[in-house]
């Protein structure tokens, strides 16, 4: 036993590293259509959208970058999808200013996907300076936060922002974030005291620190990570890169926890004096040091 | 499909090769990669700064509609700059009180309302019930497990008396509470690392396709070919400078030299 407890602590690393790159190419070359249950907040989320008449305006902060988009770009498309879907007045903005172009390209690219014009049935007002204060200022006067949308046109001029002067005419705002400014901070400056109604969209990594806002309702729903992109792909029944992400993640998650569960199996059966060699043993300076640090 | 669409997708391909490359070990194909990411990322963000902020929300309001007092507060961010000539430093004072008196003024009562009372009131709101529910069914049982984390995990961080006897056994079930806590953010953690590799294997089994050229499987073959003749080379030049740590490692003997 110890003797295969050293040898698979003294493993090399890049042993791991194909095996997650095999578990994360297979089901991606050979989906198996593993099952999907789609949970509460997400729904939440879905059927705030589909009680929303036509015409009410749907504000989406796309406040990441792309170092974020493989888990909130399949949600910003599938979001707009549906908002576009039920001829919801939309909205795209950013708070991240490496994000603009990105946001851009998916909210025009679903926009035309629709047929829907700029200007008439969407705007995309991009980038303002100064994080958290430009929900402040939006919610006093959209015009002065975003005097001109992205591409130079006057904000109150547009027609599909015709009646909307601040924050208080918005009927939902849904933030996707990577981490601050983002959801907290529509919450926080926005919706306490604007009024509006307020989703989130972020990465698994600020997931779990939401949830509290969800409990108490200062949040209506949560979208969280891949997964709950795949689950909103879902309720709008169009399966995109999301869905198809979903088995390669199962994979790697069930990898990953045999290998927590062999490794404290090999700590609980080894005498720990033999672990502490193999952990001197390995602090050797040709030993291999954590990737990615 | 465009030329454009084209070489973004062997651009794409090849970086995102090179920065993979680092699992093998520190090379020169990841260092490449790196310090074109970390200025590319430079220049788009001063070029977007240059458009969004300086044209857009100083030059068109100052000059074109004669909003003078935007001034103001491009003198403060010029202030700022002032550090780096020590003989007048200390004016860029003036801008760090600016900005942490109204920082602070803005976000101070926002956060006690919205990330302390509320979620108090949160807390202790669902042990009382709402109208039409049982009042002891799963949710108030859900409360009062929440209820019981809050007090044990605050009881751990209590630091101003013992922890002994009760407050001991209290600061205890504390600990579970927060090493489940962490246990949770590890795993979401890990969920989104996952779905980061999941992103990038999306886009190379898209660009080893014959529409794109093959370009992930050439790619490949070069940087593969390329790490190989750099082993060559290091091992044939006696006291090479690489690092052979398998991995990479966040300490490069060449950089300190």
């Amino acid at each position: 036993m110890r003797d295969l407890a050293g040898k698979l602590l003294r493993m090399d690393r890049r042993i791991i590293f194909v095996l997650i790159a095999l578990a994360t190419l297979i089901p991606l070359l050979r989906p198996i259509g593993l099952p999907i249950r789609i949970s509460p907040e997400v729904k939440q989320v879905y059927d705030y959208i589909e009680s929303l008449p036509e015409g009410s305006v749907f504000l989406l902060s796309l406040d990441f970058d792309p170092a974020s988009k493989p888990e909130l770009y399949p949600m910003a498309v599938a979001l707009l999808k549906h908002a576009f879907k039920r001829d919801l007045r939309v909205i795209g903005m950013t708070l991240l200013v490496t994000g603009t172009g990105m946001a851009e390209k998916v909210v025009s690219g679903i926009a035309s996907e629709y047929g829907k014009q700029r200007g008439l049935d969407y705007a995309f007002l991009g980038y303002s300076p100064g994080g958290s204060n430009v929900i402040i200022n939006m919610g006093q006067d959209l015009a002065t936060a975003f005097p001109t949308d992205h591409y130079g046109e006057r904000t109150a001029d547009l027609p599909v922002l015709q009646g909307i002067t601040s924050l208080r005419q918005v009927n939902y705002v849904i933030s996707l974030a990577a981490g601050t400014p983002g959801v907290e901070s529509w919450y926080v400056y926005g919706k306490e005291k604007y009024g509006f109604e307020l989703g989130g969209g972020v990465t698994a990594v600020i997931a779990p620190g939401l949830y509290p806002f969800l409990n108490t309702g200062q949040i209506n729903g949560l979208i969280g990570g891949l997964r709950g992109a795949a689950e909103y792909e879902i309720l709008i029944g169009a399966k995109g890169k999301a869905v198809a992400g979903m088995d390669a993640q199962s994979a790697t998650h069930f990898l990953i926890i045999g290998l927590i569960l062999l490794c404290n199996l090999i700590y609980f059966l080894t005498p720990h004096a033999a672990i502490r060699s193999f952990g001197s043993a390995q602090s050797r300076s040709d030993a291999p040091r954590e990737a990615g640090r | 499909m465009t030329t454009s669409l084209l070489i973004g997708a062997w651009v794409a391909a090849g970086l995102t090769l090179c920065m993979f490359s680092f699992l093998y070990k520190d090379n020169p194909f990841f260092r490449f990669g790196e310090h074109l990411y970390v200025g590319i990322s430079m220049g788009y963000t001063i070029v977007r700064i240059y458009y969004d902020v300086m044209v857009k929300s100083l030059y068109a309001p100052v000059i074109q509609e004669g909003k003078w007092w935007f001034l103001i507060a491009a003198l403060l961010g010029l202030l700022v700059l002032t550090r780096f000539i020590p003989a007048i430093s200390w004016l860029s004072r003036i801008s760090f009180a600016v900005i942490v008196g109204f920082g602070s003024g803005v976000a101070i009562p926002r956060i006690i309302s919205s990330n302390i009372l509320q979620q108090v009131q949160g807390t202790l709101k669902p042990l009382l019930g709402n109208d039409g529910q049982p009042l002891f069914g799963m949710a108030q049982l859900n409360a009062f497990l929440i209820l019981i984390g809050v007090i044990t995990v605050l009881v751990y961080f209590f630091f101003s008396i013992e922890h002994k006897g009760p407050i001991h056994a209290a600061a205890r079930i504390g600990i579970y509470f927060l090493m489940i806590n962490f246990g949770a953010g590890f795993g979401y953690t890990v969920m989104a690392r996952m779905s980061l590799l999941i992103g990038r294997f999306d886009d190379l089994i898209l660009f080893a396709s014959r529409e794109y050229g093959y370009a992930t499987l050439v790619l490949l073959g070069m940087i593969a070919f390329g790490l190989f003749m750099w082993e060559r080379n290091a091992n044939a030049v006696p006291g090479s400078d690489q690092d052979s740590r398998p991995g990479g490692s966040d300490v490069r003997p060449h950089a300190d030299g």
